[in-house]
């Protein structure tokens, strides 16, 4: 007979056998060397959409497939959640072995020894074009390695275009060129389309316009390289725009969440990253959209680069540190690869992937973008400063401030460099 | 040792017998504990534990990967110069001060009227309460973001009498009264309890007032007002330290920026973007405390102001 103290005890027996069990379970797994039947476990993560999530794990499959050893496990969020998640995780020092990254965070969590040096573990970096690399290095030490590149561009809808009868930009132009465009098309838009959102809000173009003028964004040392003048200029660029038709509200912006504007048919251009072009055809069942670089003053300088859309990296405290670096050569090196995700995540950046896939449709306009573009190409922007999220989300909430009317561009400019200041402040 | 004379005269049966009633008893509250355990575990591990280490970390600089550095008092000094913390506090006192009264007058008056005998009352009660169960809930918030959009229903509703405002939710002088609006609309749990308050006013008295020709204004101030008094101090109580937290509603209609305009910036949200979004656990803890005292200084506040206003039955005053 089972009495009623029997009975818990019985239960609180259960429950703490259980939990040595999952405790045993794990270590076994990760005591290197696995086999066949008791493959090494590899936990892997990754941000993104269903369409991401659905070309992710097919990759994954194919890896365990060809490494029946090894077996990765995958497991994905959005991106504001992600970081989050990983900041707890790296707190209680349980990161993933395998982590999709971004170059806004490898700073942070590189400088405070999360991250694993790939320079001589199995990961093959001589496929990569030496420009390239240093993005993903931090003290000399190769902590990311890019899976794809990525460039700034300007897309437009053609057929909108003509609708309202607006010429297609040529692709060179000055700022004046490009304000005259936005003006028009806001113009002969006539409340149907506006010209395009505050490109002056996206801290990316300000770092491409900073380039233009041979300005660095960040200096070596960890601080800004650009003056309260610099950013008064470049807020300061679109002023005459801001409340016309050139330029469509804040307030409508912000009911379009977590759409684009340019996404849900109410502009006819967008600046931003060469690919998005997929999800821009898929938001706003446009039948073509088209890129052409940014404007610059200098024509021979467009202060355009290849920035890593994405890196892997690796946990410092991984256990399995072999396979954690085969699976990074075969996620940034190997065709069949390339194939599965073909430009969703950015051109490849390997030449052995980018090379091995075939692109064609939308995914041959992407690349045919990059290489026209190829002979303005500087070197790639080094991991930014620690602390960079956060700078680059108040760089778009006083931006939009600013297009609410509720502060002035200088206010604007000091309320921006208090922040930056505290960060780097508190980083240093 | 007044009363040996009954024990001594069953003193060979009732040692062991009280030794079984004790050991029942100690096995009883042996088990007792046991089934307290998960919730005792849950206290101190979730709740006790971190808020002592919250304390502790809001006198220091902690990023969260290496350890807290002790700065003092520091962040609570920084406080005050942060115009977003300004921002914040101002949204926050601004919703408290117009949305929990609103919200407690909708559900007096929703509680009396369901107060009266009619028919269908147990349907009008449970169709009033339902907003308030899943008021709370992630979804609502994404329906009331659709519904006062541009072109949403209340944007037409509006326009069909004239008044063209176009979308609430990217208005920054909207977001405040739309998110009134959605507190008031959960009213369901201070009602019910309005409601529960209501039936214990004696008829008499109402009859009473009647035959001395009391009208409808005057039964409510000298009877209604006075006999609910207690039940409207405890829902003013529990609504404003509610208020004080909102968190959900705001974090989604602004898709956790806090926007327009920093127009829904509230205090928890702000918190929240401070800690996990900065990475700053210090400064965020620091704020956590400062409103944890807050919270504690007015709920002192009402306390001791209560015995101006609330009458308990039974007592003299």
């Amino acid at each position: 007979m089972i009495s009623r103290r029997n009975f818990i005890t019985s239960i609180a027996t259960g429950v703490a056998a259980a939990a040595m069990l999952s405790a045993c379970g794990k270590s076994g797994g990760s005591a290197g060397g696995g086999t066949v039947e008791n493959p090494t476990v590899l936990n892997y993560t990754w941000w993104g959409n269903d369409d991401r999530a659905e070309r992710t794990n097919k990759a994954i499959a194919l890896f365990n497939e060809k490494n029946p050893t090894i077996k990765v496990v995958g497991t994905f969020t959005d991106w504001a959640g992600y970081w989050q998640k990983r900041a707890t995780e790296a707190a209680g020092g349980g990161l993933p072995d395998v982590m999709q990254w971004d170059l806004s965070y490898l700073r942070d969590y590189a400088k405070r020894n999360q991250l694993l040096d790939l320079s001589d573990v199995g990961v093959d970096l001589s496929t990569f074009d030496k420009t390239l690399l240093p993005s993903g290095r931090v003290n000399d030490k190769q902590y990311g390695v890019p899976t794809s590149t990525n460039a700034f561009a300007i897309y437009y809808d053609p057929a909108k275009l003509k609708e309202i009868g607006v010429a297609e930009p040529t692709g060179t132009w000055t700022y004046a060129e490009y304000k005259k465009f936005l003006t028009e098309a806001g113009e002969k838009g006539a409340g149907k389309y506006n010209g395009s959102t505050d490109f002056t809000g996206i801290w990316w173009q300000f770092n491409i316009w900073l380039r233009q003028n041979k300005i660095e964004a960040f200096t070596s040392d960890g601080k800004l390289g650009f003056t309260k003048d610099d950013l008064r200029k470049w807020w300061n660029l679109a002023a005459d725009l801001r409340g016309t038709p050139a330029i469509i509200s804040s307030d409508k912006v912000t009911q379009l969440l977590p759409k684009s504007p340019f996404g849900s048919n109410k502009t006819v251009s967008e600046a931003t990253w060469d690919n998005f072009m997929a999800g821009y055809l898929a938001d706003s069942g446009a039948s073509e959209l088209k890129m052409v670089p940014v404007p610059s003053d200098d024509p021979d300088n467009l202060g355009l680069f290849l920035k890593p859309s994405m890196l892997m990296v690796a946990s410092a405290k991984t256990k399995n540190a072999d396979a954690a670096a085969k699976f990074i050569d075969f996620m940034v090196n190997a065709p069949e690869v390339g194939e599965i995700f073909k430009t969703s995540r950015g051109v490849p950046a390997s030449k052995t992937q980018r090379d091995g896939t075939t692109f064609d449709g939308v995914d041959a306009q992407v690349v045919a973008y990059e290489d026209s573009i190829s002979k303005y190409l500087s070197d790639a922007p080094e991991p930014p400063i620690v602390g960079f999220g956060t700078l680059e989300t108040e760089f778009l909430r006083i931006q939009e401030e600013l297009n609410y009317g509720k502060v002035t561009v200088d206010q604007a400019v000091d309320q921006w460099f208090t922040s930056a200041e505290d960060v780097i402040k508190q980083n240093a | 040792m007044t009363h040996t004379q009954a024990p001594t005269r069953r003193a060979k049966s009732a040692p062991p017998q009280r030794n079984e009633k004790l050991k029942l008893r100690r096995a009883e509250s042996r088990a007792g504990y046991a089934f307290l355990l998960p919730w005792l575990l849950g206290f101190f591990v979730l709740t006790a534990g971190p808020m002592i280490a919250s304390l502790y970390l809001s006198f220091t600089n902690y990023n969260l990967f290496e350890a807290p550095k002790w700065i003092g008092v520091d962040n609570y000094v920084n406080l005050l110069s942060d115009e977003r913390f300004i921002q914040s506090v101002k949204v926050t006192l601004t919703y408290v001060v117009f949305g929990t009264p609103t919200k407690l007058l909708a559900a007096l008056a929703i509680a009396m009227l369901l107060n009266s005998k009619r028919r269908g009352q147990g349907f009008y009660r449970s169709a009033f309460y339902v907003p308030s169960l899943i008021g709370a809930s992630v979804s609502i918030a994404i329906v009331w973001k659709a519904m006062f959009g541009d072109a949403g229903p209340v944007d037409q509703f509006l326009s069909f009498f004239g008044i063209g405002l176009g979308g609430w939710v990217g208005n920054p002088n909207m977001t405040m009264p739309m998110m009134i609006l959605l507190t008031v609309w959960q009213f369901g749990a201070p009602m019910i309890i309005f409601l529960a308050g209501l039936k214990q006013v004696p008829a008499e008295l109402y009859e009473a007032a009647e035959m001395d020709g009391a009208g409808w204004g005057r039964k409510f101030a000298s009877i209604t007002w006075p006999m609910l008094s207690p039940v409207i101090f405890f829902n003013l109580l529990m609504e404003t330290i509610n208020a004080f937290q909102v968190f959900a509603s705001a974090f989604i209609i602004s898709g956790g920026t806090g926007g327009p305009a920093g127009s829904t910036m509230f205090y928890t949200l702000y918190l929240y973007l401070r800690g996990f979004g900065d990475f700053r656990m210090g400064y965020a803890s620091a704020m956590a405390w400062l409103l944890l005292i807050v919270i504690g200084i007015i709920t002192l506040i009402f306390f001791k102001t209560s015995d101006k206003w609330v009458h308990y039955s039974g007592d003299e005053k």
